[in-house]
């Protein structure tokens, strides 16, 4: 394991260069403590399999794709995206998932990274909502995925810390939180019928509950590769893809619905340290 | 619950005359949040900011708004962490899902256990989005497994009560078929805002498929049984 995660290391230092690895810790040793912290959660230990492949994550593609697209000057106006402000100052990606969504005062509203990156991607280089690169929300090489995945990366093993001072922030907190538990769809479903409890299970996978921190925070770890949809996804995709087994209609990826949900649950991991990239069924 | 409820319609109420007097639903931030409650937010937010797509159609022959927008059940479930429900909308919701209930013409007779046993493992039916279930297909499923154990041969969820040995361990009185007829058509007849779906009443289960479902929990042949 641990000659696995060094050579990882190396190769990681190799492809994105010294400079740019923040975190000491790679999201497998990440992972490791959060497991050695919490040894009676079944969620966290349920795939051994996917605990060994986590250095050879296929995430890391994403990263690096969504770095290269990150500093590429793109757009009418020929411009990157290193000017953006993720809410901690212009380029600074250090830190910054972990504390979103959260109220920009430019935009005049919560953004959560998806809608946060359309913003930058519209102001700084001119695209519109119908260019692909806004236009496609979700894919494995979704520009708005692999960014996210670029940007996440900056606060692995970092503590989930979404600002609620503001006002907005905690009306869409709250508002994420009343979806949450608002039943409809032909079934009944909520959120909360699957994620209001610890350790139970939908067949065969076991459910992260809402109000168990430490399991909440694997789960909304995003993004991360998912082997099942042999894919990198983000959180607005887990929504969707919540949303969908919930027979509720399409949810769309940066909406506000999707950020007041986000805002709820990223504050429900509050104080857990973020795995990013993850790696996931 | 009923109180908090008739405010927050209020809200909306108003929220949506202030919309249809011209200013058009964005979400760029021209409807203002800060007035609003969380439950206002909440129903603003389902159905009028645009965030989902409500005019896709559904398998049931609607749009999918129909999904989102509450019935009485629904409104009274959507309890919070801590929240619990008053005695008086306990016994409505109860008896509400009781009289929803329509019995087989021909009495509980079992049906066939094997194709009750696929319904009972399948998990297809009525999704939307951008993969939507095409109902001409494949047929519904039920759903059951994703939260009950019943046979041992397939994994079931934990969600819910282990059915395992279901018929052998009750029997197939009159009163244990009506009992589970009943249950699985609209399980809030005994336990109100249950999360198991009400099969029945929402018309994802036939008549037909809750007897085959019934007769793979009570046939001696089941493998649930064995």
């Amino acid at each position: 394991m641990f000659k696995r995660t060094l050579s990882s290391l190396s190769a990681a230092l190799v492809a994105f260069g010294a400079s740019s690895v923040y975190s000491a810790q790679l999201p497998e040793e990440v992972m490791e403590e959060l497991i050695a912290k919490n040894p009676d959660s079944t969620y966290l230990v349920q795939s051994p399999q996917n605990l060994m492949m986590m250095p050879d994550n296929p995430a890391w593609d994403s990263v690096e794709a969504g770095e290269k697209l990150f500093r590429q000057p793109r757009g009418p106006k020929n411009a990157s995206l290193e000017k953006c402000d993720f809410g901690k100052g212009p380029g600074v990606l250090e830190g910054a998932y972990v504390e979103l969504p959260r109220y920009f005062a430019d935009a005049g509203k919560v953004m959560d990274i998806q809608a946060r990156l359309e913003y930058c991607m519209k102001t700084l280089q001119g695209f519109t909502d119908q260019d692909p690169a806004i236009k496609v929300k979700h894919g494995h090489t979704a520009d708005t995925t692999v960014l996210q995945a670029y940007i996440a990366s900056k606060s692995n093993g970092m503590p989930w810390n979404p600002p609620l001072n503001h006002p907005m922030e905690k009306l869409m907190r709250d508002t994420g939180e009343v979806m949450f538990y608002r039943r409809s769809g032909n079934m009944d479903f909520n959120c909360a019928a699957c994620h209001s409890q610890t350790g139970q299970r939908i067949r065969a996978s076991v459910l992260p509950g809402v109000s168990d921190p430490a399991d909440w925070s694997k789960a909304i770890s995003w993004p991360a590769y998912r082997f099942s949809h042999e894919a990198t996804r983000s959180s607005s995709h887990r929504l969707y893809d919540c949303y969908w087994q919930m027979r509720y209609p399409n949810v769309t990826a940066g909406s506000d619905a999707s950020i007041a949900v986000i805002s709820f649950w990223t504050d429900a991991a509050r104080g857990q340290p973020a795995i990013l990239p993850d790696l996931k069924r | 619950m009923f109180k908090k409820n008739l405010v927050a319609a209020s809200i909306l109420a108003a929220t949506s005359l202030l919309l249809t007097g011209g200013c058009a639903a964005t979400n760029t931030g021209k409807v203002d949040y800060s007035k609003m409650t969380p439950e206002a937010l909440a129903e603003y937010l389902t159905l009028e900011s645009g965030s989902f797509d409500l005019d896709q159609p559904t398998q049931e022959g609607t749009t999918a708004r129909s999904r989102v927008v509450q019935d009485d059940l629904q409104k009274a479930c959507s309890l919070k962490k801590g929240q619990e429900l008053d005695d008086q909308t306990r016994a409505k919701i109860m008896a509400d899902a009781a009289a929803s209930i329509k019995y087989p013409a021909g009495g509980f007779k079992l049906g066939d256990w094997k194709r009750g046993r696929e319904l009972a493992w399948s998990g297809f039916g009525f999704r939307l989005g951008n993969n939507p279930d095409n109902h001409k297909t494949r047929e519904v499923g039920a759903n059951c497994y994703n939260c009950h154990q019943i046979a041992t041969d397939r994994t079931g969820g934990t969600l819910g009560t282990v059915l395992t040995g279901y018929g052998k361990l009750r029997g197939n009185s009159e009163d244990m078929l009506k009992y589970t007829y009943e249950v699985i058509y609209n399980p809030h007849t005994y336990y109100a805002c249950t999360i198991m779906p009400r099969s029945g009443t929402k018309n994802i289960l036939s008549q037909k498929d809750i007897l085959d479902i019934m007769a793979y929990l009570f046939d001696p042949n089941s493998p649930v049984n064995k």
